[in-house]
């Protein structure tokens, strides 16, 4: 393992030197081997060959058994180091002449019996038998012991030379080596180097130097390309970055001029609004003013009328018809004016009921015959069959069909004036289309722009030939507008005109707003509320879009929505009809969010229930803190929000399980008197 | 003759209603304010009363209420004048217990006809 961590250099070095000297030591080892062992053969064979010389010699005197000349002929062999015993044996085994080269071996280490002739390795020494013979006759045996001395020095001093050899060539293995492994090794030093200055200085402009062209040196190639590649994208990023940086900043700065803008055209708004507001309260009371001295004007008038014509001065009647005619002209003014300032005030509340719509016809046909008949007008009424009821403001319909149907009369001479009445399906609804035709001035192009603009009589000269107040179409545009429906004309100067109103066949009032502020009428919807069994949510908002797309959007959820335009009428309608939750704005002009919050929480019997903050400021912290029980940021996260009511649904249908086991009587009543045991004292109903 | 009484402050509208109403052959006893009609409506036991109800004081609400309130005025029909046009003086004058309702100017035929209508179910209760 320590091997395997060691330095690509000293690995290179490690692996060099031992590959070498291991094959070094295996021939080196392998040669001493095979040189020692034919050694040993060459020292037997040598021996072998003195023992047949001195067989031969010693032959004769064994023959004659001379024992001193054999000994003599053995103690020749003093000159031969190696040789340590000589012995000369009888046929009989007995020892007949010896030569020792110590005294200290004999007997000892003579041989126990005599073997055939050769040579044997016994205990370190070489030892050889000798047959001696005379003309092929068997005189004695000749036993030679060798202590190989020559060939223990050639052994030890091969060692020697062996063990010097293999250290001097390691040496040199180890300088060659570790000049060579620079090759390998420092080209891929370099890279680790490169590569560590990179990464550390994050500096991509630095390159490894390519040495060679061999695999390292394509590995640094590669390395540079993939370096030059990051440095690339480094810098594209770079720039990227600060353009982003730009862009955000030059976002943040916008978003900010966007802000103030807004808020100063909401201020604009509001201040337009509230100058709105009270321009139509200053006409409202004004023209209560008028009056009452209008009532004076015609009472007395109608009143004289009736004395003159009794005492039979007739001259004086029309005078004071004319009298009564100008003071009804111009109660006509005042109601008109009127109507338009509680348009404006968003007081003109819409009264739906189904009602028939041949019969409002009639009924507008039978009023006007009169007036047609005036100008020499006949009236003709179509009706498609399959016109039977519909659901809208009655009274606002048989307004628009009156004002439509006496300009007619009142425009044409001897001509002729026609209503038709259509149903007719477009995207998915149903309408119910008027269209009153006439044959009468016509309306030429120019006049056209204005038509429904307030107080502008086509032309000015025709107020003073026709009479009217040049509200009427205006009104009729704002009744045609206030139940979502769609009116205009097609005409030519002098070629009659055709106007056509397209009203939805089943009017729905989408928000509180346009309902009157008063308790009375609120009522019965909270009623009904009650026996559709649906859930109320109240909008507070002063955006009539978003008043009108939280309702769409509510509704759709299954809920009733009931909308408040600010927050003042938020709190009154939240004691009104009790609802299931709330959803509150901040910016609302007077009354702001935070105050309504601040109300409704302080207030025992609205603290239930929950608020949901929908607004454009960025105040979750405070909003939770003064008790609202979600915050959302507009836009709206439609998903959210639906996630929430629904929440709260659940949440009161359980409170609902848990209250039906009291026995108070309220609750059993539905929604008024709901989620309020133990907190909350139960309502008593007006009626 | 059936007497009417008519509460009303502007001395000109009450002027032209009561010889107007007194030409139809009503006898016609006028109070200028609500109190004056209040005591006017207890004393005279009048057969129909016509309040406006613009009124200095006592407002023509308040006298209603007091009179449909009290068991032996209660019988009398009243209708509310008003100059005010809108939806909801009608539905604050039913609130308040009017049996009927006109606005301002009068439309005098109009209101002869309410005026008959409304005691002629008188008498038939």
């Amino acid at each position: 393992m320590i091997l395997q961590n060691l330095s690509i250099k000293r690995k290179l070095t490690l692996i060099t030197m031992l590959t070498s000297s291991i094959a070094l030591i295996l021939s080196s080892v392998s040669f001493l081997i095979y040189d020692l062992v034919s050694f040993r053969h060459l020292l037997s064979q040598d021996l072998m060959t003195q023992a047949e010389i001195i067989g031969y010699n010693s032959a004769g005197a064994m023959e004659f058994k001379d024992e001193p000349a054999a000994t003599a002929t053995l103690a020749a062999l003093t000159a031969k180091e190696d040789i340590v015993t000589a012995v000369l044996y009888k046929p009989d085994g007995k020892i007949f002449a010896h030569y020792f080269r110590s005294n200290t071996a004999f007997p000892g280490f003579l041989p126990s019996h005599l073997q055939e002739k050769g040579y044997r390795f016994e205990s370190g020494y070489l030892e050889v038998f000798q047959e001696v013979t005379i003309n092929g006759e068997h005189v004695g045996t000749l036993f030679l012991q060798s202590d190989m001395r020559q060939w223990s020095l050639r052994a030890k001093r091969y060692a020697n030379i062996l063990i010097i050899f293999v250290l001097v060539s390691g040496l040199f293995a180890l300088l060659v080596s570790s000049k060579l492994q620079g090759l390998i090794s420092k080209p891929i030093l370099h890279l680790e180097d490169t590569m560590r200055m990179v990464s550390s200085n994050k500096n991509y402009a630095v390159r490894a130097v390519k040495t060679y062209s061999d695999e390292i040196g394509r590995l640094i190639d590669g390395f540079n390309t993939m370096l030059s590649e990051i440095q690339q994208r480094d810098t594209a990023l770079q720039s990227t970055n600060g353009e982003l940086k730009t862009r955000t900043q030059e976002l943040e700065e916008e978003v900010f001029q966007r802000k103030q803008a807004q808020e100063e055209l909401l201020k604009a708004k509001h201040a337009a609004e509230e100058a709105n507001r009270a321009k139509s309260i200053f006409l409202a009371n004004m023209s209560h003013e008028l009056r009452t001295p209008l009532n004076a004007i015609i009472g007395y008038s109608e009143m004289l009328e009736e004395e003159t014509r009794d005492t039979g001065k007739i001259e004086n009647v029309q005078d004071l018809r004319k009298i009564q005619g100008a003071g009804k002209h111009l109660l006509s003014l005042i109601n008109d004016v009127l109507d338009l300032s509680k348009i404006e005030a968003g007081k003109m509340g819409l009264h739906l009921e189904t009602f028939d719509v041949s019969q409002v016809i009639e009924e507008m046909v039978t009023t006007l015959q009169p007036a047609a008949a005036k100008n020499g007008n006949s009236i003709q009424v179509h009706l498609a069959d399959n016109v039977n009821t519909m659901r809208a403001d009655v009274t606002k319909v048989r307004q628009i069909l009156f004002n439509l149907l006496s300009n007619a009369c009142k425009f044409t001479d001897h001509g002729s004036v026609s209503v038709s009445v259509d149903p007719i399906q477009l995207e998915n609804r149903e309408w119910i289309q008027f269209q009153v035709r006439d044959t009468g001035i016509g309306i030429s192009a120019k006049q056209k722009e204005n038509l429904f603009q307030e107080f502008a009589q086509a032309d000015a000269s025709i107020a003073r030939k026709y009479g009217g107040t040049g509200l009427g179409l205006a009104i009729t545009h704002r009744f045609v507008q206030l139940m979502k429906g769609q009116i205009w004309v097609e005409s030519e100067s002098g070629q009659g005109a055709t106007f056509t109103v397209r009203l939805p066949a089943q009017v729905v009032i989408e928000t509180a707003e346009s309902a009157p502020s008063n308790r009375a009428s609120k009522v019965p919807a909270a009623s009904s509320e009650t026996k559709t069994g649906l859930e109320t949510i109240l909008v507070i908002d002063d955006d009539p879009s978003v008043r009108d797309l939280m309702s769409r959007f509510l509704t759709k959820l299954d809920f009733h929505v009931v909308a408040a335009a600010n927050g003042e009428e938020g709190l009154r309608l939240a004691k009104q009809v009790d609802p299931l939750l709330i959803t509150l704005d901040v910016v609302m002009p007077d009354c702001d969010g935070w105050t309504v919050l601040n109300k409704l929480k302080s207030d025992s019997k609205l603290a239930e229930i929950p608020v949901i903050m929908v607004t454009v400021v960025d105040n979750e912290a405070m909003g939770l803190d003064m008790g609202a029980s979600n915050y959302l940021i507009k836009p709206v996260d439609r998903d959210r929000l639906a996630v929430l009511v629904e929440k709260h649904r659940v949440a009161r249908s359980s409170t609902i399980t848990d209250a039906s086991t009291v026995p108070f009587s309220y609750v059993a009543e539905g929604p008024a008197g709901r989620k309020t045991v133990g907190s909350r004292v139960p309502k008593t109903r007006r009626n | 003759m059936p007497k009417i009484l008519l509460v009303e402050d502007n001395e000109m509208n009450r002027d032209m209603l009561s010889r107007r109403l007194q030409k139809r052959g009503y006898t016609v006893v006028t109070a200028q304010d609500g109190e004056r009609g209040h005591t006017l409506a207890c004393s005279e036991a009048p057969d129909l009363i016509l309040m406006d109800i613009s009124l200095p004081a006592m407002d023509g609400w308040e006298v209603t209420r007091l009179l449909k309130a009290n068991a032996s005025t209660r019988h009398i029909p009243i209708i509310a004048l008003t100059a005010h046009a809108m939806v909801s003086d009608r539905e604050k004058a039913i609130d308040a217990g009017c049996d009927d309702y006109d606005t301002k100017p009068v439309d005098f035929s109009r209101l002869s006809e309410k005026i008959e209508n409304l005691l002629v179910a008188k008498k038939v209760s």
